[in-house]
């Protein structure tokens, strides 16, 4: 007979694959990270915004005039520091931080749902947003404060829309194919109530037809701040939830036969998904495919372990938004364009692709 | 960890409805520790429930459930799970995981919220895939090996689960024969290594009766029937519980009994007047009285069952030779309990039976008491002896009861072609049974 410890080091390494990937899919983000401010509306020399990045960086210390040589404009070297910090380096921010919230979202719905289809907005998110936003709109709440109304607003829309679900997901009818009727039943619903509120104020809907599009700009460190702060938090409890979806992959009666609580569980996932695209939209509006494509990336790098899957979704989310932020200042130089149509632009055709190339792609729902 | 009590699980009176069905009727049951448990039923009868009631996917509507002396709605989803593991009929994973990875599974019941597994956990799979002969395969995908390298796998995990009970459903349903006796074989053995509680729900009864210690059959949501197989398994409770008509032998070498199934049980005895179709015919003869009616009536296109029979009887050879089902007793002897179990089991799917003109001894006499609880229910035809012949060796016996089915509704018909005539015309259907 054979030893038993020959066995387990040949296939260790099976149970742990590939977590190096997660590690290099960081490097590239953090290199994209630190490149992205040499794009941006108005044209800076890149050698200025590296040197005005240091100088930041380093509390002053480096680059004592990191305008020294360059074209500087009327407000002086004050002005173009603020366009790479704080308008430029604060978007790309937010990007990063807004792509991680829909790509993990984006894993841990497909995960609970055991759909490879399922994204972040499945559950009706975006239409409660979008509702939270035209109230604001429509009715004219504290206007001069809508910095901080719209995102409010939409972030209450979008987590009402959510809690909706999570009640029907707590009830003893709670089956998968029961959320994704009611998630698919709210969309409608309140994007009748929408174009209801639309039709009474038409100047509104050109307010929410640009948060519906999606955008970055606009936006200073302090939301970032709470943008961040809200997703770091249900960002990291949703990757603690590995296993458990790697066990729901199974069936729930399975699962919970393992002793996943599936309900609790199911409802925990849902919460913290709904929370972390709250956040997110409420400071971008809609961002499509992010969180549809996000997750499937993951997979064909690194397998199907959701251990892996949801710190990768977010990850290869971040690096997504960022890319297309770029890709968009890089083609359109001088425009920023809202992102939302850039993802969709690159997103759906790789839709189509997940739709008749899904077996090569990821063995989820091919059985 | 898993209470004091001698019993695995203890059901107190656990009824379970789903809206107007009743899946559970208060069953009651104690199961030992250690013990190998079949639970047999028709399709519907309550098993799939009963284990589904045991893992917590549903919660009785009445009774108690314990487990290893707690109740089961004191534990929660992970105690339980340390206590109980479930092999499912069949399992549809989505992602080709690693069987090895597969089988970890089965230790998220003792790991912490953020606890990796362990070497240990790790060393436990392999033994687990050892012992169900799938070490070598460890690192293949659970899409990419076949239904019983699979189903073994989904067994590995729930030896790795560490529980001291085990539950199955249908586990060789989507087996192959060879896989099916593999499968259980490993299951009994491991179940007695480890001093395991293993509860099976089996439709193959002859595999049930290979392996279990001990069946339960549930029938409509009520237990009917309970004990070691050699006792729980007869011709009557096939013929009462699923409504087949089958054989019951004894494997000569384990002495384990096996059905061989042949029909099913007619549904209901015609009304009277009715047309009778051709649906089973008894024959009751003997000394090759039947033999003309059993190939008359097989020529006409009825089937026809005969017994009892006594072995080299020329009766029997007809029979068999035109694949009549029939109950054989051992020559000379009087017809015993279980062939007369069986031939009421005969009686009770025909749709008319044919009395043939045999000679009536004390061994053959019983032939004659059974047709009487068949009068009224089905028609009986009584074929007229020829005059001056001796038939009755009992004594006064046999004609005092042929007497007596002629008073109650036999009806006389002359010959193979009266029997077919009567048969054959709705006006032979018996006469109403008379009132009381």
């Amino acid at each position: 007979m054979r030893a038993p410890t020959d066995v387990p080091r040949r296939v260790a390494e099976s149970a742990a694959r590939h977590p190096w990937t997660l590690g290099l899919l960081l490097v590239i983000l953090a290199v994209g990270v630190f490149f992205s401010p040499l794009l941006g509306t108005v044209s800076i020399a890149p050698a200025t915004v590296l040197r005005i990045l240091f100088h930041q960086v380093s509390g002053g210390a480096l680059f004592a005039d990191p305008c020294a040589g360059a074209s500087v404009p009327a407000s002086g070297c004050a002005g173009l520091i603020e366009i790479v910090w704080d308008a430029r380096l604060s978007e790309i921010m937010l990007a990063v931080v807004v792509g991680a919230a829909l790509g993990i979202s984006g894993g841990t719905l497909q995960g609970v749902f055991r759909n490879p289809l399922a994204d972040p907005f499945l559950l009706g998110i975006s239409s409660g947003g979008t509702l939270g936003t035209a109230v604001v709109v429509v009715f004219r709440i504290g206007v001069g404060e809508q910095n901080l109304l719209l995102p409010l607003f939409a972030f209450v829309g979008a987590i009402g829309t959510g809690a909706v679900i999570l009640v029907a997901a707590r009830s003893r009818f709670g089956s998968v194919e029961t959320l994704l009727l009611t998630g698919v039943a709210l969309s409608s619903f309140l994007s009748a109530v929408l174009s209801l509120l639309l039709l009474y104020s038409p100047a509104g809907s050109l307010q929410v037809d640009f948060w519906l599009l999606g955008n970055l700009g606009a936006l200073d460190w302090t939301q970032d701040g709470i943008a961040f702060g809200v997703v770091l938090v249900a960002g990291t409890l949703l990757a603690t939830y590995g296993r458990e979806l790697n066990l729901l992959q199974l069936g729930p009666d399975v699962a919970q036969s393992l002793g996943v609580d599936t309900r609790k569980v199911r409802v925990r996932l849902l919460l913290l998904a709904s929370v972390a695209t709250a956040a997110a939209v409420a400071f971008t509006g809609i961002i499509g495919f992010v969180g549809l494509v996000s997750p499937h990336v993951v997979r064909r790098i690194a397998g199907n372990d959701y251990r892996l899957v949801l710190p990768g979704a977010a990850v290869v989310g971040a690096g997504f938004l960022l890319a297309a932020r770029d890709l968009s200042l890089a083609a359109f130089p001088g425009t920023l364009l809202p992102i939302g149509i850039f993802t969709s632009f690159a997103g759906a055709p790789f839709f189509a692709y997940l739709l008749f190339r899904r077996r090569g792609l990821s063995t989820m729902g091919t059985t | 960890m898993t209470g004091r009590s001698e019993l695995a699980l203890q059901l107190r009176a656990v009824t379970v409805r789903f809206g107007e069905r009743t899946a559970l009727h208060e069953v009651d049951l104690d199961i030992p520790r250690g013990q190998f448990l079949a639970l047999a039923g028709p399709n519907g009868s309550g098993k799939t429930t009963l284990l589904r009631a045991v893992l917590g996917f549903l919660t009785p509507d009445a009774g108690s459930l314990e487990l290893f002396g707690d109740d089961v709605r004191s534990l929660n989803v992970g105690e339980r799970a340390r206590r109980v593991a479930w092999v499912p009929q069949e399992e549809s994973p989505r992602d080709n995981v690693p069987l090895l990875d597969y089988v970890l599974y089965g230790r998220y019941a003792h790991l912490g919220r953020l606890q990796g597994e362990s070497a240990r956990d790790r060393e436990a799979a392999i033994v687990a895939l050892r012992q169900v002969g799938l070490e070598e395969r460890a690192r293949d995908g659970i899409l990419s090996v076949s239904g019983g390298e699979r189903q073994r796998a989904i067994l590995a995990r729930a030896l790795v689960q560490d529980a001291p009970m085990i539950l199955l459903d249908e586990p060789t349903s989507h087996l192959d024969i060879a896989h099916q006796i593999d499968f259980l074989t490993r299951v009994r053995e491991l179940s007695r290594e480890r001093a395991v509680t293993v509860v099976a729900a089996l439709h193959d009864l002859n595999l049930a009766a290979r392996y279990a210690d001990r069946i339960v059959v549930l029938s409509r949501g009520r237990r009917v029937a309970d004990g070691p197989p050699t006792t729980v398994l007869s011709e009557e409770l096939l013929a009462r519980v699923w409504g087949v008509v089958a054989d019951l032998r004894r494997d000569p070498r384990t002495g384990t009994p096996y059905l061989l199934p042949h029909h099913l049980v007619a549904p209901a005895a015609p009304v009277p007047g009715a047309f009778l179709g051709k649906g089973p015919v008894h024959v009751v003869g003997g000394g090759g009285s039947g033999e003309p009616y059993l190939r008359a009536l097989s020529e006409a296109g009825y089937r026809v069952t005969a017994g009892a029979l006594h072995l080299l009887d020329s009766d029997l050879e007809a029979a068999e030779s035109l694949g009549a089902i029939t109950a054989v007793e051992v020559p000379f002897a009087p017809i015993g309990e279980e062939v007369r179990s069986r031939l009421r089991t005969l009686l009770d799917s025909a749709t008319a039976i044919v009395v043939a003109p045999f000679p009536v001894g004390p061994s053959n006499l019983p032939n004659l008491e059974e047709i009487r609880r068949m009068l009224g229910r089905v028609p009986v035809l009584l074929v007229r002896r020829a005059p001056g012949v001796e038939w009755d060796f009992t004594g006064g016996q046999a004609r005092a009861l042929e007497e007596e089915l002629r008073r109650g509704g036999a009806r006389e018909v002359s010959g193979v072609d009266g029997a077919l005539a009567a048969l054959a015309a709705p006006a032979a259907a018996p006469p109403a049974p008379l009132a009381q």
